[in-house]
């Protein structure tokens, strides 16, 4: 054996050595719907890299994983289509943060895998999380993701106005109470927009300033006149025709009356949030998470003393004061490669720590999603985490995770649309709505 | 001459390939497409075979056996020699005896029942989350949730919880969770009354730009030809600027232009009326502006073609009809417009194609609004295809859509085509004929 063997067999056994010392792994998060306020969906899972290396280099593993977040993306549109066709190409991220209503169709399609299959779901800090969260992170009975925050989407009122048209301080204090027991209702709401555009306090169609595009909001007041999303016996989905006539009729009335303006829908959103967080509009609805933009990038500083929120008020004696919380989830999407799918697991597990999680919640004005998040002080001293848990995640359902429920929601809001802008009264849009719900959806609709 | 045969074919290969490329590869796509129930769910690349819950309601709706489905759900995890065997052999003995003390014949229906006794083992406590599972996976019975890449182990594993052939038959059919041949897509399409009213949006739509395309390029060409030269081209270079814009840019402008914030409603308050959105007020208003988007842009392309028409009119023609004592109208209507009768009916063939297919300013400035009121068919694509905010994409009905219009196009090329009578129109080489 000669020199320059020895120092071939010496330079390989020095590499070997230190492929066996550091194991690079390469983990990316691709986040949908994400603002600036939101980075700590993405710095989580640094942080739980961070903590997962060290837990395996004292079990005697050694790894190293390098985290790349992605948040850029034009729209939830755009993100879908980019994680769908990654995911054909077989270049999906590692991990994905979602709408939960994504899981149906891409747990179907073999997008993602279960993280049941690699967490123990009795373990800490899993078993800490509410409860009908982890089951709107699930389908078929199958735990497909974790959920990544929670939110509710309260009714807004400017405080200001209340009291020009009479409302006394302790009337507006009382309010969330007289909302969630339903005796202030919808038809309330628009006698009293009425009454605050009638009094010049605002301009005309800002009595009532809604949602400028689709989203769970409107669902809410289906809800509010006593639809159901879901027929829970048999999992179909339902279209409750009075009720979504009278939730239609709402927003007719609200355009005749003048509160709201009929060409509302695709009002430009960063208008929109400077208005209702400055007191242009008088009421509206919106999210938890607008707490950040008012008091942010909107400049409101005075948040609880100029906006009142509630749940959204009942409709009519069948329906109820509602919120829709739409999550978003961790999901770990499928990489045919156990150990990386496991990997990408523990990291999202380890995010959905308390500690971890609150720093999204608060920063991004989030709920939590965790019981013990209220013994973390950061979360605790929060004024509005604290104070819209209270009110409203309690009252709070989702949207059900149904493979059609993409094709309801869109015919659910084009029909809004058409009554919305005067183009078809609201009993012609319904019975348009049931005819196209019944070709589309044939079988998995209900229709009372 | 066989060489230069090749010299052609090299030479026109660059539009082969593109036409390959961007029209013929397309459309064939979406017709295959079309017949197929694909969407995000089903995926694009195939599928898989999986029960779950889902496809253990579909099988119900079949007429089956009673036992097949007991067969399919009760059976969860259970703790036999077989399995033991494998777990003293993969992990060790110890365990697999202690496991067998505790559990031996029991059976499991969740596999999260199982892993929960697992931890209960003491003097084989398995440490990892993994190694629990995976043990646990070594006693499974069901099928359910498991996903299976090809059709016969599939099957093998439905004849092994003995489940008779016909059962079989549906159950795999069922379970498969890609993309099927289908034609339902065109029933669906026939049925949807959307549909109708997608066809009536476009037929307005088409009609009314182009007949605004035809009449304005008509006009911008006619006067600008009457202009000193210099001004002339001035003006049509500045007709020219919505087709060289960026859409985005255009139809942003088009906004800052109508909407309620916008100039019209800025100009407007002045004289006390109230702000209003001039592009989404109405339908009509919609369509108006929609029009005029698309009008300005077309106008460009009629004004370019019909000016270099009327540059081709000899002189000689209008000078005569001076001295005649014609004025301009007389000029305009009886020797100008009758020569441009073959760049107005190919103006007039080309944007209809070109336009069935359009939505893209359409989807920039009123994305269907407002009520849906300017939804093309072409929109409805788009829509249908690639845009549903609650996650399941329906790329088949969207193809299906899609192919429709490309069924229209042909058959009007084709009319265009017979109608113009194309070999008149190229005139045969006088050198050699």
């Amino acid at each position: 054996m000669n020199f320059r063997n020895i120092f071939i067999a010496i330079l390989f056994a020095f590499l070997s050595l230190g492929s066996a010392i550091a194991k690079d792994v390469k983990i990316t998060v691709w986040a949908g719907g994400t603002n600036e306020a939101d980075y700590y969906r993405m710095e989580a899972i640094k942080m739980a890299a961070d903590i997962l290396t060290r837990e395996m280099a004292i079990q005697g593993e050694e790894i190293n994983i390098t985290v790349e977040g992605k948040r850029d993306f034009g729209g939830w549109g755009e993100f879908k289509q980019a994680v769908t066709l990654a995911a054909e190409d077989g270049s999906a991220p590692n991990i994905v943060v979602t709408s939960h209503l994504d899981i149906a169709p891409w747990s179907q399609a073999g997008y993602i895998v279960p993280v049941e299959d690699y967490l123990d779901m009795d373990a800490w800090p899993l078993n800490d999380i509410y409860d009908n969260l982890m089951e709107i992170a699930a389908y078929n009975g199958i735990q497909y993701g974790l959920p990544q925050d929670a939110e509710s989407r309260p009714f807004f009122f400017w405080k200001e106005y209340l009291k020009g048209i009479g409302y006394s301080d302790s009337d507006i204090d009382a309010l969330p109470s007289k909302v969630a027991s339903g005796d202030y209702t919808l038809a309330n709401v628009l006698e009293d927009a009425k009454k605050a555009v009638s009094m010049g306090l605002v301009e005309e169609g800002y009595g009532f300033y809604p949602r400028v595009s689709n989203g769970p909001d409107y669902a809410q007041f289906y809800q509010s006149f006593g639809g159901e999303l879901m027929d829970s016996a048999s999992g179909k989905l339902l279209l409750d025709k009075a009720s979504m006539q009278e939730f239609y009729q709402f927003f007719a009335d609200a355009v005749a009356a003048g509160v709201t303006k009929k060409n509302h829908i695709g009002t430009d959103w960063g208008q929109w949030y400077n208005e209702v967080a400055n007191g242009k509009a008088a009421f509206w609805h919106g999210g938890t998470w607008h707490y950040a933009r008012y008091t942010g990038k909107e400049g409101n500083d005075d948040f609880f003393g100029t906006i009142q929120f509630t749940l959204i008020p009942a409709g009519n004696d069948r329906g109820r004061a509602n919120t829709i919380t739409h999550p978003l989830v961790y999901l770990v999407t499928n990489q045919n490669d156990d150990d990386l799918q496991d990997i990408a697991s523990q990291l999202v597990k380890i995010a959905s720590e308390p500690r971890i999680n609150s720093l999204h919640a608060i920063e991004s004005a989030h709920l939590g999603i965790s019981k013990q998040q209220s013994n973390v002080g950061l979360y605790a001293n929060d004024q509005w985490a604290a104070e819209a848990t209270e009110v409203l995640l309690g009252s709070a359902n989702a949207q059900p995770n149904h493979l059609q429920y993409g094709v309801f929601s869109e015919a659910m809001w084009a029909g809004l649309e058409s009554v919305w802008t005067g183009s078809k009264s609201a009993a012609d849009a319904v019975n348009d709505l049931e005819s196209e719900l019944s070709s589309k959806l044939g079988d998995d609709l209900i229709v009372r | 001459m066989n060489r230069i045969n090749w010299f052609g074919f090299i030479f026109i290969s660059p539009v082969l390939i593109m036409v390959l490329l961007f029209f013929l590869t397309p459309v064939v796509m979406t017709g295959f497409f079309s017949f197929t129930n694909m969407s995000t769910s089903t995926g694009i690349k195939g599928g898989e075979y999986l029960i779950n819950q889902e496809t253990i309601k579909e099988i119900k709706k079949y007429n089956i056996q009673k036992d097949t489905i007991e067969k399919l759900q009760n059976a969860g995890y259970l703790i036999d020699d077989e399995g033991l065997k494998i777990v003293s052999k993969k992990y060790k003995e110890s365990l697999s005896n202690e496991i067998k003390s505790f559990y031996l014949g029991e059976k499991f229906l969740k596999r999260k029942d199982l892993e929960r006794a697992l931890k209960k083992l003491k003097k084989n406590k398995i440490k990892k989350t993994r190694d629990r599972k995976e043990i646990a996976e070594i006693f499974k019975e069901s099928i359910i949730n498991e996903r299976f890449d090809s059709k016969s182990i599939f099957e093998e594993n439905l004849i092994k919880l003995e489940i008779n052939e016909n059962d079989r038959a549906i159950i795999i059919e069922e379970s498969y969770t890609g993309w099927t041949w289908t034609n339902n897509n065109f029933k669906l399409i026939y049925n949807l009354p959307s549909s109708y009213k997608f066809a009536f949006y476009t037929l307005i739509y088409v009609s009314f730009t182009l007949t605004f395309n035809v009449i304005f390029g008509l006009f911008l060409a006619i006067s600008t030809f009457y202009l000193p030269s210099k001004t002339a081209s001035t003006f049509r270079t500045i007709w020219f600027l919505p087709r060289i814009l960026p859409p985005v840019l255009y139809v942003l402008m088009w906004k800052w232009f109508t909407w309620d914030t916008g100039f019209i409603s800025q100009m407007s308050t002045y004289f006390g009326a109230a702000p209003k959105n001039w592009m989404m007020d109405s339908p009509l208003h919609a369509w108006t502006v929609i029009v005029l988007i698309n009008g300005f842009v077309g106008a460009s392309f009629g004004m370019i073609l019909f000016s270099s028409a009327i540059k081709a009119i000899p002189s000689s023609m209008l000078y005569a009809s001076e001295v005649d004592g014609a004025n301009r109208w007389q000029q305009i209507w009886n020797i100008i417009i009758p020569q441009l009768r073959w760049p107005i009916m190919f103006t007039t063939a080309y944007q209809t194609l070109s336009l069935l297919t359009s939505f893209e300013y359409i989807l920039l400035a009123t994305n269907g609004g407002p009520g849906r009121s300017t939804e093309v068919w072409a929109l409805a694509a788009y829509h249908t295809a690639l845009q549903n905010y609650a996650g399941n994409l329906q790329y088949g009905l969207g193809a299906t859509y899609a192919l429709v219009l490309v069924i229209i196009g042909i058959i009007a090329s084709l009319f265009y085509l017979k109608f113009f009578n194309f070999k008149d129109l190229v005139i045969k080489p006088r050198i050699e004929g």
